[in-house]
């Protein structure tokens, strides 16, 4: 292979473990959106689940294959792909450590989904106490887990290969594999939270070897993580939008230094806030709570740079093609083109998203939408139409290039159609969750009249309009699918091109502390410590006797 | 004409789509802020 190829083409082997990811990734949104559509239907109080399926158990097999599933396979699917194309073919070592991890993750995987299909873990996506799965569940998440660090061992180890070869050129690293480093680690640090809740905790207390664990405990120990699997859901988004985009439209990348900077911001602010989703915990100090909020904030800085950037980006291309005025700049943009707009409507759809995040955050006003279907509504903003629709234009060119085919124009209208139809639905779904939750109408219960509820009844309409919009976005689904089985098998063989952005030669210089890991890592280090220390040793040395496990359904 | 030129290059729009972003925010959080009041 020439060294032009080797530099823009990833290697067949790699291409086939990205796939085999990818694969995975699709399959759980075949099941994950089948769930989803099943849980809206009973929500609007018109259907009932037929066979003995429960609720619950549906809406554990929507939140843990498209919450943790789909994201984190199609990510690692992107990241292998990324790596490989920015800092070169992986080593036969390096590419052994991303198969173990596949296989890890895929029976680990398969473990948890049987589980939940025997309705012997229907505990939620978030599986803390006292609700209590098989201990088979917890096995594979932490086979998931495991096979997470493995996998993404490879990827890091593949970008320090590309620095020790690259040490004293003066080049900054790849800009896309240096960000695939970032969410790595962030996703290292995270998952530690929840590898100890289920060594320490839920996995003794599953297979009967304590009896009781600290509630509290646990749930703080999810958070910890679970916020951060926000982000880790949400920096892939990034890395498109940052450096696949500009090339797509024509353009540069607005700036080196602010991506990394951005990155870096968001790597030391994902991990130390998770508490602002226990702002009604009873067992938390409401300063630890103050101070994780203020934490929380300063993403806020890191989300602006970003929207930033995509602006100066857009207007800097649409006034190179001769857009005039204000905003004329804007009408020039790719608009018929998949790759750039089926990511548009996932960036758009993060500004309602962001917004409804800050109130989520805002401490007190927090009691008027915590575990309402507000929250519900929130992330389906934020993951399932802006991570998931960029996820979806990033699939729609990275598929064909690895599997050697192209994506046609007919598929390309096909890929619009389906964002505009995932956009209709979301609003209408995404919208009524939104109006429901701030009435009053509680997530993750199967009730809809609650036994004759005078209150309930104002909430009908909405349930009905998310049956509405749901079946919309199942329809999109489908549509995604079918383009996603076309561009894995049948579409025309040719070349597609891995788009990655060159930075504007007025981006200026990347000064050396953007790169320097050590450096951001003892930060967030500090940080956690700083924000988790006094309440975990609080919620330790003054939590009542734990509790026992509940199987409620 | 230089003038006109000029601002054809800057980034202005991207400022005030930024700040539009910003005000967006802000009367969602005053709205929701508003029913907080009325509710607790």
């Amino acid at each position: 292979m020439s060294l032009k190829n080797n530099l823009t083409k990833v290697d067949r082997r790699d291409a086939k473990l990205a796939m085999a990811h990818i694969y995975v990734a699709f399959i759980a949104l075949l099941l994950g959106g089948l769930a989803g559509l099943l849980q809206v239907f009973v929500r609007s109080g018109q259907f009932t689940l037929p066979a003995g399926i429960g609720y619950y158990q549906v809406l554990t097999v929507h939140g843990v294959l498209l919450g943790l599933i789909l994201t984190t396979f199609f990510i690692f699917g992107f990241q292998i792909a990324s790596v490989s194309r920015t800092s070169g073919t992986f080593s036969n070592g390096q590419r052994r450590l991303g198969w173990i991890g596949f296989w890890l993750m895929t029976i680990g995987t398969a473990a948890a989904a049987v589980m939940v299909l025997l309705n012997e873990a229907s505990v939620l996506y978030t599986f803390y106490a006292p609700l209590k799965a098989h201990w088979i569940f917890y096995l594979g998440l932490t086979l998931v887990v495991v096979g997470s660090w493995v996998g993404g061992a490879g990827q890091i180890l593949r970008y320090a290969q590309w620095r020790k070869e690259n040490k004293g050129s003066g080049q900054r690293s790849p800009l896309l594999s240096f960000m695939v480093v970032v969410n790595n680690l962030m996703w290292f640090v995270a998952t530690l939270g929840v590898a100890v809740s289920v060594l320490f905790q839920l996995l003794p207390w599953s297979l009967g070897f304590i009896e009781r664990v600290d509630v509290a405990l646990s749930r703080t120990l999810f958070w910890y993580f679970g916020h951060a699997l926000v982000y880790f859901w949400l920096l892939p988004a990034y890395m498109v939008w940052y450096v696949i985009i500009p090339k797509v439209i024509g353009g540069k990348i607005f700036s080196d230094s602010l991506a990394r900077l951005s990155f870096m911001l968001f790597l030391i602010f994902s991990v130390p806030v998770g508490i602002h989703h226990q702002l009604t915990e009873p067992g938390i100090d409401a300063t630890w709570k103050f101070i994780q909020v203020v934490l929380t904030f300063a993403v806020i800085v890191p989300s602006l740079m970003t929207a930033f950037s995509m602006f100066a980006m857009f207007e800097l291309r649409g006034r190179e093609l001769g857009g005039k005025g204000l905003f004329g700049w804007f009408k020039k943009l790719p608009w018929k083109d998949a790759r750039f707009f089926v990511p548009f409507i996932g960036m758009l759809a993060f500004i309602p998203g962001g917004a409804g995040g800050i109130i989520n955050a805002s401490y007190q006003m927090n009691q008027l939408i915590h575990n309402t279907i507000w929250v519900t509504g929130h992330f389906h903003l934020t993951i399932a139409t802006t991570a998931v629709l960029t996820y979806f234009g990033a699939a729609f060119w990275l598929i064909p290039y690895l599997t050697g085919r192209t994506l046609t124009k007919s598929l390309n209208n096909l890929g619009n159609f389906a964002a505009i139809l995932w956009a209709v639905g979301m609003t209408i779904m995404s919208s009524a969750m939104h109006i429901a939750g701030l009435i009053g109408a509680p997530r993750r219960s199967d009730y809809s009249e609650y036994g004759g509820a005078q209150q309930a009844y104002d909430w009908i309409p909405y349930q009905i309009a998310q049956a509405v919009g749901g079946t919309i976005l199942f329809i999109a689904i489908i549509i995604i699918l079918y383009i996603v089985v076309k561009l894995a098998w049948f579409a025309p063989k040719g070349e597609e091109e891995f788009p990655v952005g060159e930075v504007h030669e007025n981006g200026g210089t990347t000064p050396a502390i953007l790169e320097n890991f050590k450096v951001w890592l003892v930060i967030l280090v500090a940080l956690i410590l700083f924000a988790y220390t006094i309440p975990i040793i609080d919620i330790i040395s003054n939590s009542p006797p734990g509790s026992k496990g509940y199987k409620l359904w | 004409m230089a003038n006109k030129k000029k601002s054809d290059e800057n980034l202005k729009g991207s400022l005030y789509a930024v700040f539009g972003v910003g005000i967006i925010i802000i009367l969602l959080w005053v709205y929701c802020f508003d029913l907080f009041i009325n509710r607790f």
